[in-house]
């Protein structure tokens, strides 16, 4: 592994080019998008304790339905999609537009201009996510999954997230430098996708609904795609920024990272349908999904080969950074979320997991085990930048990781052995349902239990951040090892 | 909305060959712009003189 710094003349990096016009140093970046990035964390953070507040009391419902239950406002579908929506729309969008957007500004190497359009989009944002939210709770529900928010929010969210999008476009314009990194590539790509997946979805469903069958393959094809071309590509993004720069390593193979992108450019929107196996849609429709969905395991093998490959050797730098314990636990889940994803799409696999608690688990593999361990991995790296800070507790990290870590996997396991237990008794017309609702109580207790490692994580996560965003005066660069500085010559943590 | 045939759907089916247009573009202004070749050098481009290639730059605070 090279010590010295880049210094091809021919290099493509204007990072460190004596002109001041061209160069562009990356600490001038992160102060000029400080205050956006720092709004849109501590958004993101408030709504992950919210929603982690109704995932608590929707999994304990499952198992206890009379919990909380003397009012309309805490019923069972109420608090789940509220949880729903506060985690993707709350914690997911507004993280990713704290941690994207700056890995965006840094590789367009440009400070950032109009910061003050993303501070207006992420009140609108907000405002119109409490305002959903609130509608939620109240009452006024879809009743259409993943599209929950009533349609009086909408046009708050569409307008906040026009601003984002013109802001993504204007800082890939004005860039420096001609090369295009994997992340810019699935960043812009993402901001274009999210906003054409809301838009199409909300016509067709909320505002002019189409009929039947095309209005439920419009939704499964928004639903997925909200997690495939928008949650992954900036959770990859993430990955394939932190991973190379933390271990101070290029990427093993940026060939196969390109080969990635494209591959789940063109694969992953036709997958959404494999959510209606066994509906009464056309049958080529579902073919179609059904191979794209198992298509999807060449983006998945290459991204898997690669992340492993440019981490094999410095395993122990991986446990040293905070970073990217929290990252490479989220490529694993990525690889294996995804393998599992693609088994569910055949026909025989989903005649068994469709209707169970093995889908809730698989969605939760996705957007807990792979896109949040990416993004908290992202925060770690991103925080100390932003504020020349370091973080105020190594214990409280290992608190947030552990939680995290063992609460998701006692609820993946639980929910993926009772949905297969579940499925196959389903399968078996002798068995009475209720039955087979009895046999999966331990496993939903089990979730239950699982939420409460979940909590502590995300509590030890905002105790950190906010110890350090407001009272982290005394904790300023120390000599000892810092986040900031180099490690190389101090010993392991 | 009502979808008697696939003609209703035609402004998003527009919407939709627009959209493919302009990724296949982006492909070729990709390849056309140099993106895909000298892939090794390519990926170096995130280290700086800040944070150079070679140097591990995140590890647990205070120890």
């Amino acid at each position: 592994m090279s010590q010295a710094p880049q210094s091809n003349p021919s290099s493509t990096s204007p990072y460190s080019s004596p002109d001041v016009a061209v160069r562009a140093e990356l600490s001038e970046i992160d102060a000029s998008i400080r205050t956006s990035s720092v709004f849109f964390t501590v958004s993101a953070i408030f709504w992950l304790l919210i929603g982690t507040v109704f995932a608590v009391i929707a999994a304990y419902k499952a198992h206890e339905p009379s919990f909380m239950g003397g009012t309309e406002f805490t019923t069972f579908g109420r608090m789940r999609s509220a949880h729903l929506n506060a985690m993707a729309l709350g914690w997911g969008n507004n993280i990713i537009f704290a941690v994207g957007l700056w890995i965006m500004a840094r590789l367009c190497r440009s400070p950032v201009r109009h910061g003050g359009l993303l501070l207006i989009a992420g009140i609108f944002w907000n405002v119109g996510l409490t305002v959903g939210l609130a509608g939620i709770i109240w009452g006024d529900i879809t009743s259409v999954e993943w599209l929950e928010i009533p349609r009086y929010a909408t046009p708050l969210l569409a307008f906040s997230y026009a601003l984002v999008g013109v802001w993504g476009i204007m800082a890939f314009h004005f860039r420096k430098g001609e090369h295009v990194y994997v992340s810019q590539w699935y960043i812009l790509a993402a901001l274009f996708w999210f906003p054409w997946l809301y838009v199409i979805a909300q016509i067709m469903i909320i505002w002019f609904p189409a009929r039947g069958v095309v209005q439920s393959v419009t939704n499964w094809w928004f639903a997925h795609n909200v997690l495939g071309l928008w949650l992954t590509p900036m959770a990859l993004a993430t990955a394939y920024y932190v991973i190379p720069k933390v271990l101070g390593r290029p990427i093993y193979s940026y060939y196969l990272s390109v080969l990635g992108f494209w591959a789940l450019a063109l694969f992953y929107n036709w997958a959404g349908v494999h959510h209606l196996i066994g509906g009464p849609v056309p049958v080529w429709l579902i073919s179609a999904g059904i191979v794209a969905s198992v298509m999807m395991v060449i983006p998945v093998i290459v991204v898997g080969i690669n992340h492993h490959m440019t981490v094999v050797g410095l395993h122990k730098e991986v446990w040293r950074s905070p970073t990217l314990r929290f990252v490479i636990f989220g490529a694993m889940s990525y690889t294996l979320a995804s393998l599992i994803g693609s088994s569910m799409a055949l026909r025989s696999v989903n005649e068994i997991t469709h209707f169970t608690h093995f889908t809730v688990g698989h969605a939760h593999q996705g957007v807990y085990a792979f896109f949040t361990m990416i993004m908290f991995g992202g925060v770690y790296y991103m925080m100390p930048r932003l504020l020349k800070r370091e973080w105020p507790s190594a214990n409280l990290i290992r608190i947030h990781f552990w939680g995290c870590a063992i609460g998701i996997s006692i609820m993946l396991i639980a929910l993926h052995i009772a949905g297969w237990m579940q499925g196959l008794q389903m399968n078996d017309a002798s068995i009475p349902f209720l039955e087979i609702v009895q046999m999966t109580m331990p496993w939903l207790k089990a979730r239950s239990v699982s939420g409460i490692f979940l909590t502590v994580g995300h509590v030890a996560f905002a105790i950190n951040f906010f110890w350090m965003l407001f009272a982290a005066g005394a904790y300023r660069t120390k000599q000892v090892p810092t986040l900031l500085t180099p490690t190389s010559e101090e010993g392991a943590a | 909305m009502d979808v008697e045939s696939y003609k209703d759907l035609m402004p998003i089916i527009l919407l939709g060959v627009v959209f493919f247009i302009s990724a296949i573009s982006m492909l070729y202004w990709s390849s056309k712009r140099g993106q895909l070749r000298d892939f090794d050098e390519q990926a170096k481009t995130i280290f700086t003189s800040e944070e150079p290639e070679g140097e591990v730059s995140d590890r647990f605070p205070g120890k």
